[in-house]
């Protein structure tokens, strides 16, 4: 069965290093999804799992067998492609069953392959049409029934929804997740889309700068970031980021005077730190008193089930709120925020977590 | 709408469009036409010095007869056949191979390979005459079929080389890889995947060498000499005649050995069809 094991992988293009060490278990079976913003070396990565980019330095282990060195056909793995990578001269049919041919399958084997893959994706109507000839949905799973019937132990998708629209996102989002529930092969993803990570994965992998910043479930991410830049990237809409200073204790000082004591602050605090919290656990106060800070409103968008807003810190700095469909605050109005201590997170000047909020107690 | 029809523009356009396009058209094919004429006039015609008038009868079946029964035009117009299709069954395989290799492999001197190719075809061939004809010499090869298609098809082979290469480096690189991860192998990625995708432009390729080897008449002065080797171009030269000049035979001969290419042409036709890749990637 199919682990995958990176120790210390690096990609370097000419003299520019693009992945600077790499280490990383991906559980058999298990849904693991790539992100990080672009550019960070997310395709990369998985094209040096796939085989279409030579190692650097490092290994890369399938199934406990030594891989970096090993062609791509046999590594037991099968890719889909942003761009799908149809063969436009071949029908579906062809299309699904080209790989098995050319590497020495028997016609009944293929035949039989091709029907199971069709089955799963609902592609029996189709298997007679040109790629010319599919919507964008179908082109996709076509190249995913092209990727199941050779019953890889690992599959690997490069953003394979990207280029949908919305609503057939979300369908082709269940559908493979139905697929990684049924094949429980090891899948890793790549994507932008929040929703597609937080929805997916068993595991999210957040890459920055060719770099691991942070491995773990979704919510571990969302609810423990390690780092500022996970803790930015996780989440939508973003976490807000206010600049304070250490006061007396576990105190934080915040922009225009007010305080916010944080419990269970294990760390000691000194000079400017920053304070994130999520725009879904800020709250409104009614009064001064309850409030930590006094905010204008720079923008609202009223979405009949919340309403976001949008507003400025006395400091200038900007931060959003997520508040109900009831409330009635207009542009250029003051608007009390209160900042509950269990959802505060506390950053020490160089971007790393010294304190996550813990919104269960 | 683009290009707009030419109805919906100001009137002075149309009327200048209708003018000067029948103007442009004659102009352009006037040569064609007179080959054509004189090749169906009396012989008498052209002793009276009635070349360019109108001819003074039909002499259609005379001429063209005469020129396959006065020449051996025939079995030149074979020779041509066996220099060119070899030619160019040969240029376009070759440049099949090398244009693959140099769009999909990355290698240190791909780059300078590729120039290579392309820098051969700024060479002015009339300054290789000399060597070329000692070298095909020395191999034996001079003035044998052999010599004349293998020099054609080194000739050749550069300028194909370029025009494949590029357009091979215009597929979508994802579908090579794709393939790759399925685990097949490089000479039936070649074969199954680019060179199906590739074909309207091989055959662009095959319509445009068969023009050049077909018309080629250096080379065939200067690498053959007997009647068993000499093409069509060449050999038209038999016609000339002893003491005249037999224009109407020239042209006729010329109008027979100019159909080859167009046929040529029209065979292909049907392969230019562009857009193949579509539906592959995105859309
Ligand atoms: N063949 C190459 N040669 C040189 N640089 C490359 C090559 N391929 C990728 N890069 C560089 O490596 C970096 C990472 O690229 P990669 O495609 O992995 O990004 P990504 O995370 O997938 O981004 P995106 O989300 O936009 O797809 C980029 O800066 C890119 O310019
Ligand atoms: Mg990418």
């Amino acid at each position: 069965m199919a682990t995958v094991t990176l120790k210390n992988a690096k990609k370097q293009f000419g003299a520019v290093e693009i992945i600077k060490g790499i280490d990383l278990s991906v559980a058999d079976g298990e849904f693991c999804v790539f992100v990080g913003p672009s550019g960070c070396g997310k395709s990369t990565l998985l094209r040096m799992i796939a085989g279409l980019e030579d190692f650097t330095s490092g290994s890369l282990q399938i199934g406990g067998k030594e891989m970096a060195k090993v062609e791509s056909a046999d590594r037991g793995v099968a890719m889909v492609f942003q761009s799908y990578a149809l063969y436009p001269h071949m029908t579906v049919k062809q299309n699904i069953g080209f790989g098995l041919k050319m590497t020495g399958h028997s016609l009944a084997d293929i035949e039989g392959r091709t029907k199971r893959a069709a089955d799963m994706l609902q592609l029996e109507p189709l298997l007679d049409r040109k790629p010319s000839q599919l919507s964008g949905g179908q082109r996709q799973r076509v190249a995913i029934g092209r990727a199941i019937v050779r019953n890889p132990e690992v599959f690997l998708f490069d953003e394979p929804l990207s280029n949908l629209d919305a609503a057939l996102r979300v369908q082709m989002r269940i559908q493979i997740g139905k697929l990684h529930h049924d094949l429980k092969a090891t899948m890793i993803y790549v994507t932008h889309d929040q929703v597609e990570a937080m929805t997916m994965a068993d595991k999210i992998v957040v890459l920055h700068a060719g770099r691991i910043e942070q491995v773990g479930s979704p919510l571990e991410l969302y609810h423990r970031p390690n780092n500022m830049f996970v803790a930015g990237f996780i989440g939508s809409p973003k976490m807000n980021f206010v600049n304070v200073e250490a006061g007396t204790g576990s105190s934080l000082k915040l922009p225009g005077g007010g305080t916010v004591k944080i419990d269970g602050m294990k760390a000691k605090l000194s000079g400017k730190l920053t304070l994130g919290i999520r725009p879904e656990h800020v709250e409104l106060a009614k009064k001064t008193a309850d409030a930590n800070v006094s905010t204008v409103v720079r923008a609202a968008e009223y979405l009949g089930s919340e309403t976001m807003f949008y507003v400025t810190l006395p400091d200038g700095t900007e931060a959003a709120v997520k508040a109900d469909g009831l409330a009635k605050t207009q542009v250029g109005d003051t608007l009390l925020l209160h900042f509950p201590p269990k959802a505060c997170h506390v950053f020490d000047p160089d971007g790393k977590t010294l304190h996550n909020g813990d919104l269960s107690k | 709408m683009f290009p707009r029809p030419i109805e919906k523009s100001a009137p002075w356009v149309g009327i200048a469009y209708k003018v000067f396009l029948p103007i442009a058209l004659i102009l352009w094919l006037l040569p064609l036409i007179g080959i054509a004429i004189t090749s169906v006039r009396p012989a008498s015609d052209l002793a009276s010095g009635n070349y360019f008038g109108m001819p003074s009868g039909f002499a259609f079946v005379e001429n063209y007869s005469s020129v396959f029964k006065n020449s051996n035009i025939g079995w030149y117009i074979l020779n041509s056949f066996r220099v060119t299709i070899p030619t160019v069954i040969g240029a376009v395989a070759l440049s099949c191979l090398t244009g693959y290799a140099l769009a999909v492999y990355k290698f240190k001197s791909n780059l300078f390979v590729f120039f290579l190719f392309v820098a051969g075809n700024f060479v002015p061939f009339q300054i290789l005459a000399i060597p070329v004809r000692d070298l095909t010499l020395k191999m034996g090869l001079y003035d044998t079929m052999t010599g004349l298609v293998l020099f054609h098809v080194a000739f050749q082979t550069g300028f194909c080389t370029l025009f494949m290469r590029n357009f091979m480096k215009a597929l979508p690189f994802a579908l090579i890889e794709s393939a790759r991860v399925e685990g097949v192998n490089e000479f039936k990625i070649f074969w199954h995947i680019v060179l199906p995708l590739v074909r309207p432009a091989m055959a662009a390729l095959a319509v445009l060498i068969f023009t050049f080897i077909w018309n080629d008449y250096f080379w065939a002065t200067v690498m053959a000499q007997s009647a068993d080797v000499r093409p069509v171009t060449a050999g038209m030269n038999e016609l000339k005649g002893q003491y005249k000049v037999a224009w109407e035979l020239i042209s006729a001969a010329a109008i027979v050995a100019a159909l080859p290419p167009v046929a040529m042409f029209f065979l292909m036709q049907k392969h230019f069809i562009a857009g193949l890749t579509l539906g592959a990637t995105k859309g």
